[in-house]
């Protein structure tokens, strides 16, 4: 899991640095354990740390220099990779040796790429001054391009760092498109022919609210899912919530189209850490707690309808129930705005193995009892594809079936 | 009848196609700085002579007129124009498209525009500053508030433009850097004593409104739009234009006939300030370069004192009454009797400039181009020829987009039509060529949807243009 930014300028006055800082500031909610920038002047200078961007001191950023950039927020070490000819920040999985592979795609950027093994999207900024980006064949991970005003060519995940930086997002790349951007031009070209097996994690889960990701504006999509869930399954609860963030317009989708009650059922303590990435369980416990504190107002005495974005031990949704509970509510009734996660992902996103995962080892009603729920539901995977519009996702860890072998 | 032209890029080639194609059949006269192939065609198709030598210079020109002795004149660029070109030709007597050099200065002198417009009171102004120094005016960037625009004091040719969007203040130190240290070279470009002029920062879609000026009457154009990003996906430096799209209709799918007809007034009212100003009569084209915005709806960002490159292009073939004649009218004071029937169907403009352009104009020249022109026309696409020259047997490019293939169609269809013409195009240099342009409607259309919220509200609460900056070290502008 991971958010990629790359910035060029067409004139060298420009210090991209911190343009591309507040890139991955603006891609971190995508994976933030580790963060990494490169710039480019005579030669790269490179800073990794093992950090969320938002956690990197100023002071190391001003060894940074350069009019050129690529920066990585992410859940993996090491990145930006550096060859001897470039550097590259990717998302999801590249096999192979890392530095080499980078030196050979600014080699021979299409015969690189063409052969490149894994499922990954990627920005290679090579030493001569040209930006690749690369989306594979199956675009399972997002990257679009864009710029900034006549000063600065951007590529980056999603849009969410176009809006950060004032940029404009314009275009998103096909699966299986690369495009080379250096100061005398923009060329794209279509390596290999597009599967297209979009993230359906992306879309549901990772992706932020106000972004556009595979053609999609994200907030409406995520309304439409707590619109399907009203269809597949309504309840007359006397108050809707959604566990912030990302399921709040699940619960907004859901309330309306039922004519429920909607209300905040939770504050936040701290930075918003994503549970779903934190590794131990006793800090998928912790974080929880620190992080969202609920209101008794909303739920005392109340038949409560939640609403999550996903399920993988049931361990934050328990204790969330529970918190609930604690404080008055009358019944808890769970929804889940994706379906079960069932299968490991072998493109990059977290999801655990089978065996951790709760959905993939109880029945509904053993997994209403772990949580202490009154029912559970998941949205069905019809309803996915409704809610998206279209069925060319990758749905591997939903059900078992996956696009690509790498 | 005789006429001349003057000019060599894409848009003289389209006016002389336009001139050479009347069924009154003038005989086309060309005087351009090189052989523009397609200016060749026209000039050798209607039993003309074609000069080269300087355009941009009235003595040059004025021999050239003299050997010609033309009924009347058509002036493409605004050098020209700058220079008195059009003033060599009524000295002669002889009527001619194109504004006196008093005129011109609406073009010429960014400032001058700006407080003609404040002056009389014309909707679509905005807020400026000039500077004659550049330290002053990168002092100002540093320190003040607000989003800005800053620009070379005069025209040359839509270089040097720099925008400083100041909406995520964290950024913006790197931005005001960049900028001021970019002010020099911006700067460099304006040879009067005022150099540098910044302007409060707009944002919407753009177009561009020409008009037709006999000095009495005034003929509106189907609108425009051009595309100013040298790359792919509106991405890269600012150019003179990369492609641009006209219609369907007179309009555009994002401007309401409403917001034609304030446009058509704003450009009209400006013609009347210029000419009070000058007592002179404005004679020949004038383009309001406008953008929609949540400030104005219609507002002039600059204006052309002739029309704009690639968009004449745009416009030109989609006029399906005699545009040659059209411009006889202009010239001679009678528009009055101009009749312009324009084609339903939009058009699309893309041009084709070799790599290089616009930040190395060295890496850009002197490169051999190919093409098919018959198989081009066959497809369906006009071709114009810009910034490339006939040497010998070779077309030889000059460093600036060297052509402009157009196609008058659906957008959709305009798009394929235009990507098959552009396989027929080869050169010893990689291309530029923006496939983009053309297919990106629904995006314009929103921008328009979103800033037509904001000035429409304005102008419920009787806001329209007003606004303002404050900074604790500048005060409020």
């Amino acid at each position: 899991m991971a958010g990629i930014v790359g910035v060029l300028a067409f004139d060298k006055v420009w210090d991209v640095t911190k343009f591309v800082y507040y890139g991955t500031l603006g891609l971190q909610h995508r994976g933030y354990s580790y963060s990494g920038l490169s710039t480019l002047n005579e030669g790269f200078s490179t800073l990794r740390e093992r950090r969320a961007p938002e956690d990197v001191e100023e002071d190391s950023l001003a060894q940074l220099h350069g009019w050129a950039g690529v920066g990585y927020s992410g859940n993996t070490e090491g990145i930006p990779v550096e060859g001897k000819e470039a550097v590259m920040v990717y998302d999801g999985v590249i096999k192979g040796d890392l530095p080499s592979i980078a030196d050979s795609i600014a080699r021979d950027p299409e015969r690189a790429l063409a052969e490149l093994r894994g499922s990954a999207s990627l920005i290679v900024l090579t030493k001569d001054g040209r930006m690749i980006g690369y989306k594979d064949d199956y675009g399972i991970k997002p990257l679009q391009m864009g710029g900034f005003g006549f000063d600065l060519a951007i590529l980056a995940s999603e849009s969410s760092a176009f809006n950060v930086l004032g940029g404009e997002m314009t275009k998103e790349l096909e699966p299986g498109e690369m495009v080379i951007i250096d100061v005398y031009g923009v060329q794209t070209k279509q390596v290999k022919e597009p599967r297209r097996a979009y993230c359906a994690i992306d879309i549901v889960y990772q992706s932020r609210i106000d972004s556009k990701v595979f053609g999609l504006d994200v907030y409406d999509v995520r309304v439409r899912i707590g619109e399907a869930l009203a269809e597949e399954r309504p309840i007359n609860g006397d108050v809707v919530i959604g566990v912030p963030d990302t399921a709040i317009p699940y619960a907004i989708g859901y309330s309306r189209k039922l004519g429920l009650r909607l209300d905040l059922g939770f504050t936040r303590t701290g930075s918003p850490i994503r549970t779903m990435l934190a590794k131990d369980d006793f800090l998928k416990v912790v974080g929880v707690q620190l992080k969202l504190n609920p209101i008794k107002s909303s739920v005392k005495g109340k038949k409560v309808v939640l609403i999550d974005d996903s399920m993988v031990t049931g361990n934050t949704l328990k204790n969330t129930v529970f918190n609930l509970r604690r404080l008055g509510a009358k019944e808890v009734h769970v929804l889940i705005g994706s379906p079960k996660l069932i299968s490991a992902c072998p493109y990059g996103m977290e999801v655990p193995d089978s065996k951790e995962l709760i959905a993939a080892n109880l029945s509904d009603e053993e997994i209403a009892k772990v949580i202490g729920a009154d029912s559970i539901y998941w949205l069905s995977v019809e309803g996915l594809k409704k809610a998206i519009g279209h069925s060319h996702l990758c749905l591997g860890c939903m059900t078992k079936v996956y696009p690509k072998v790498i | 009848m005789k006429v001349l032209l003057v000019g060599d890029g894409a848009r003289e080639n389209a006016l002389a196609d336009a001139l050479a194609n009347s069924p009154k059949g003038y005989r086309v006269f060309a005087v351009s700085s090189y052989v523009n192939p397609g200016i060749k065609e026209a000039v050798e198709r209607t039993g003309g002579t074609y000069y080269i030598g300087k355009p941009t210079d009235p003595e040059s020109v004025r021999q050239v007129i003299k050997a010609v002795n033309p009924d009347f004149g058509v002036i493409g660029p605004e050098d020209p124009l700058f220079n008195g070109v059009a003033d060599e030709f009524r000295k002669e007597g002889i009527p001619v498209v194109g504004a006196s050099k008093n005129c011109s200065t609406i073009e010429k002198s960014k400032v001058w525009m700006r407080e003609l417009m404040w002056k009389y009171g014309i909707p679509g102004r905005l807020r400026f500053r000039a500077f004659s120094s550049v330290e002053e005016a990168a002092e100002f960037i540093k320190e003040y508030g607000g989003s800005v625009a800053v620009k070379p004091a005069e025209q040359v040719g839509g270089k040097g433009v720099k925008v400083v969007a100041d909406l995520q203040a964290y950024l913006s130190k790197e931005k005001r850097i960049a900028l001021s240290k970019g002010v020099s070279a911006i700067g460099s470009y304006a040879k009067g004593s005022v150099k540098i002029i910044i302007e409060e920062k707009v944002d919407g879609p753009e177009y561009t409104l020409h008009v037709l000026s006999d000095g009495n009457v005034t003929l509106p154009l189907p609108l425009a739009q051009d595309y100013k990003h040298a790359y792919l996906h509106s991405i890269g430096p600012e150019t003179g234009g990369m492609g641009s799209i006209s219609g369907p209709g007179k309009l555009l799918p994002f401007i309401t006939d409403e917001e034609y007809e304030r446009s058509y007034d704003i450009v009209r009212r400006t013609i009347q300030a210029i000419e009070d100003t000058f007592k002179e009569k404005y004679v020949g084209v004038i383009s309001g370069q406008m953008m929609l915005t949540g400030l104005w709806g219609p507002t002039i960002i600059e204006y052309y004192s002739r029309l704009g490159d690639p968009e004449a292009s745009a416009i030109i073939p989609r006029i399906k009454s005699d545009f040659g004649e059209v411009l006889e009218l202009t010239a001679t004071g009678h528009l009055a009797k101009a009749k312009l029937e324009v084609e339903e169907a939009p058009s699309v403009v893309r041009a084709v400039a070799p790599r290089g352009y616009p930040l190395n104009k060295e890496m850009a020249s002197n490169k051999r181009i190919w093409l098919d022109l018959p198989k081009m026309r066959e497809l369906g696409c006009k071709v114009y020829f810009g910034s490339v020259a006939l040497e010998g047997n070779s077309l030889v490019t000059k460093g600036s987009r060297a052509l402009e293939l157009v196609a008058v169609q659906p957008f959709e269809e305009a798009d394929k039509t235009l990507n098959k013409c552009f396989s027929l195009v080869s050169s010893e240099i990689p291309l530029i060529y923006r496939r983009d342009i053309g297919i990106t409607i629904a995006e314009q259309v929103e921008k328009a949807e979103i800033v037509r919220f904001t000035y429409k509200n304005r102008e419920a609460r009787g806001l329209l243009g007003v606004s303002a900056d404050w900074s604790p070290q500048g005060g409020l502008w």
